[in-house]
């Protein structure tokens, strides 16, 4: 997928941006701070799962998601997300 | 190998600072040996003594934003020896006033916790367990099986005795305090006083601390005894004063008397003989015969039983043995003001 298409919605940049901030968390609760329901929430989860910006774990019905530190391109992201995030707070 | 281990012991005895250094050591031992072995301690009470909310802590410890709500403590368990197999981890479980949860939880949440391994064979043992709590008593409420897997090891830990005490407190003085802040007389009243609260060693670091905070609120360069007996009766309620009503007037002499030295001297205790002295005088103040000696000592017993003194038997001094007199509870300065209400009382 082309980047212009990952980051063409506001809901996987905001769940970028909740997993920078948090580290890690469940569906539900994404879904929750999101203001969205549980299977758009997922969708979104899932795609940016294939594009290897996620990884997950499952502990029996918990699905807990975060960011892929494996990836270089995570990584970036992660500090584009918090420059941005600092010098919109100041 | 998963181990279990009960620790016992009075309020004050040591059982947390005795499981938290352990913690500290086995986590210490464990990281330059290359395991990976997290130490956790968890206040059962703070938790009202619920398995599940105990668990989710445990596993917060590994995943901060673990869901709180949705799964029953069994799932919580198994997601829990998940984590450990994944991470390749060991826990040291410390459940600080475990008799919470064995009124909450009964002997069901002790089983699941210390059988976890049996369902699980050929596997490495991921949690150890210690229980701390106040009395083994609590521990007769559990099912004879349950009692079986816990009752192995237990470490009972004394009262400290005033020595040890003392120690502590100089421990604890040598970080807090200035060189000359405080005096041996202090100290050893401070100690007296926890000895009285069955060696409770939290309690007397609590007054230390106050003791200290009084002074600095005088802004005196010592803590004196004065200081502690005010921070003593900012903790415990101080002696009713009803009771000190109740004494007899040559009690009531001799008690003011004793409160007259206190005021003067600044030290922690008085010496039978100078507390003698003063009686003498105050009973010339107020026109009345002196008692005798053995009167005067068994009035002093009778104060001390009341717990408004503290007697010891001191037998370092110069020669023969001489009762050591202590004021723990009540300043000096109000023990002095409420005598002289109560004589003016009694003689109109």
């Amino acid at each position: 997928m082309d980047i212009e298409n990952v980051f063409s919605s506001r809901l996987r940049i905001k769940i970028l941006k909740i997993l920078v901030r948090v580290g890690e968390l469940n569906v539900s609760e994404i879904a929750r701070r999101l203001g969205v329901n549980y299977k758009t929430t997922k969708t979104h989860l899932k795609l940016l799962e294939g594009e290897g910006l996620l990884q997950h774990k499952v502990f029996g019905r918990i699905r807990l998601y975060r960011l892929n530190e494996h990836s270089s391109k995570t990584k970036a992201l992660q500090t584009l997300i918090e420059i941005w995030e600092n010098e919109s707070r100041q | 190998m998963a181990q279990r281990v009960i620790i016992t012991g009075d309020v004050g005895a040591g059982k947390t600072a005795l499981s938290q250094r352990f913690g500290v050591d086995v986590t210490r031992e464990a990281r330059e040996h290359g395991i990976k072995l997290r130490y956790v301690h968890v206040n059962c009470r703070e938790y009202r003594g619920s398995l599940f909310l105990i668990l989710q802590h445990v596993v917060s410890t590994f995943h901060p934003n673990f869901p709180r709500r949705g799964y029953s403590a069994e799932e919580l368990l198994r997601i829990l020896v998940q984590i450990l197999d994944e991470e390749n981890t060991y826990v040291v479980l410390a459940l600080d006033e475990f008799d919470s949860l064995i009124e909450k939880e009964g002997s069901e949440a002790v089983y699941k916790l210390t059988r976890l391994q049996e369902l699980r064979q050929n596997k490495p043992q991921r949690l150890s367990l210690i229980c701390i709590l106040r009395n083994l008593k609590a521990i007769e409420q559990l099912d004879a099986s349950t009692r079986s897997t816990l009752q192995s090891n237990i470490i009972t830990l004394q009262n400290y005795t005033k020595q040890q005490l003392v120690d502590i407190l100089n421990g604890r003085v040598s970080l807090a305090f200035k060189p000359i802040a405080t005096s041996e007389d202090t100290i050893g009243l401070i100690a007296e006083v926890a000895l009285s609260e069955n060696g409770n060693a939290r309690f007397g670091i609590e007054l230390l601390w106050r003791a200290g905070k009084y002074a600095d609120a005088e802004s005196s360069e010592t803590v004196t005894p004065e200081c502690v007996r005010k921070a003593v009766s900012s903790i415990i309620p101080a002696m009713r004063k009803n009771e000190l009503a109740t004494l007899g007037f040559h009690e009531k002499l001799f008690l003011l008397a004793m409160a007259r030295l206190f005021k003067q001297s600044q030290k922690a205790w008085v010496s039978l003989a100078e507390a003698e002295q003063t009686y003498t005088i105050v009973c010339e103040e107020l026109n009345a015969k002196p008692n005798s000696h053995t009167q005067l000592w068994k009035y002093l017993h009778n104060l001390s039983a009341l717990g408004v003194v503290k007697t010891e038997v001191s037998t370092t001094g110069s020669r023969g043995r001489s009762t050591l007199i202590y004021l723990p509870r009540i300043p000096a300065l109000e023990l002095e003001r409420e005598m002289g209400i109560l004589l003016e009382k009694g003689e109109a």
